[in-house]
């Protein structure tokens, strides 16, 4: 009996140890697998790109609404090392604009209320700052290099989604 | 020697296998496992106030990322996920239901249908939610079918849906609605009317 206790004790570290390291490591590496999905379907590096009506067939990542138009920025501030200067255009309905890191952390979300929305996007570590004098947006640290930023936009109808059409040419996600 | 050895080596994989799995089954990472959920329930519509935020647990992170990746905070979305009529039985698309609801406490409400695989449904039915646009204030009504019903406004879709669930978003819930969502929100109702032959 006593022989068995060593090889116990060590069963059960490895079984929390390996516990941890798929839990904690499960979100990266869906994110990092959903990303690689986007960039092959054409999703664009530092550029908004408004996805077409969500369908069956449109459809990349799971449990989309076929209410919202969606807007995606991949960005990798390791390629941008000033960091990212972001907009959402003004929309008269319901629009929001999230931040997610490579560990799908939703660091931040702005609400439109019919207002076009701006932020400073910064690399990991760097000093958060207030904005640029002149009512420009305050920075955001991104808590890692990699991620995607989205823009949902209520648009339930064909209607609906052509108007979103039309403003989305004035979304920026652009290298400072 | 070797026999103590054997018994670390026969211990260590155990270890690894009981804590896999236990990982994976506790984050629904399991391919059985293939739904939201959460431990708010509202009449059968399941979903956790934490996700998308910094408090969610590394449980339901990773359980999102799977079944929901880059979902929205509550403060902005909350998700409430259900799978079984009001009588218990798994929903399927070989069978008519009427989904009836109330006032919803949100700036905007949508009910959408996903296969069992978390992704929209392969049909061109162009009826694939029911959303708060469609929905006068006070009682409100639909039916989940793979047909259309006489009324096309008022339909969703479950063409090759399979074993499907109903997710039900509030974006930009009311006041209070955090606190207190079962208190706030009336959890639709969803009565299975019919079913094909060979499937009841």
């Amino acid at each position: 009996m006593k022989n068995w206790i060593g090889p116990v004790i060590a069963g059960a570290v490895l079984a929390l140890v390996t516990h941890a390291v798929v839990v904690i490591a499960a979100p990266g590496f869906i994110m990092d697998r959903a990303m690689s999905v986007l960039k092959k379907r054409g999703s664009p590096l530092h550029d908004f790109g408004l996805s077409p009506r969500m369908t069956a067939e449109t459809q990349t990542v799971v449990r989309p609404s076929p209410d919202l138009a969606y807007s995606l920025c991949r960005f990798d501030l390791d390629q941008a090392e000033q960091g990212l200067r972001v907009r959402m255009a003004a929309y008269d309905n319901y629009s929001s604009i999230s931040f997610f890191d490579s560990n799908t952390n939703n660091f931040l979300t702005l609400r439109g209320e019919g207002q076009a929305r701006e932020a400073i996007l910064l690399p990991p570590g760097a000093a958060r700052t207030a904005g640029p004098p002149g009512g420009l947006p305050e920075a955001v640290v991104a808590p890692n290099a990699t991620g995607v930023i989205l823009i949902r936009r209520l648009a339930p109808t064909q209607q609906a989604y052509d108007t979103v059409a039309e403003i989305a040419p004035g979304d920026l996600c652009q290298p400072l | 020697m070797p026999k103590r050895l054997t018994a670390y080596l026969l211990a260590g994989i155990l270890g690894v296998a009981i804590g896999a799995f236990s990982a994976l089954a506790m984050s629904g990472l399991l391919p059985t496992e293939r739904r939201t959920g959460g431990p708010v329930e509202l009449n059968g519509w399941y979903g956790d106030l934490t996700t998308g935020s910094a408090g969610a647990s590394p449980w339901v992170r990773a359980r999102i990322a799977r079944h929901g990746l880059l979902a929205l905070a509550n403060s902005e979305a909350i998700y409430f996920t259900r799978t079984r009529d009001d009588s218990g039985r798994p929903f399927t698309e070989d069978c008519r239901y009427r989904i009836t609801g109330q006032s919803i406490p949100a700036r905007w409400w949508s009910v959408t249908l996903y296969n069992d695989r978390n992704f929209l449904p392969d049909n061109r039915d162009n009826a694939l939610s029911y959303d708060a646009s469609r929905a006068d204030d006070g009682t409100w009504s639909a039916i989940v079918a793979a047909e259309a019903p006489a009324n096309r406004r008022d339909w969703i879709s479950s063409r090759a849906g399979g074993a499907f669930d109903l997710t039900l978003r509030l974006y930009v819930p009311a006041d209070g609605v955090l606190d207190d969502p079962e208190g706030m929100i009336a959890g639709p109702s969803v009565e299975r009317l019919s079913c094909d032959e060979g499937s009841a």
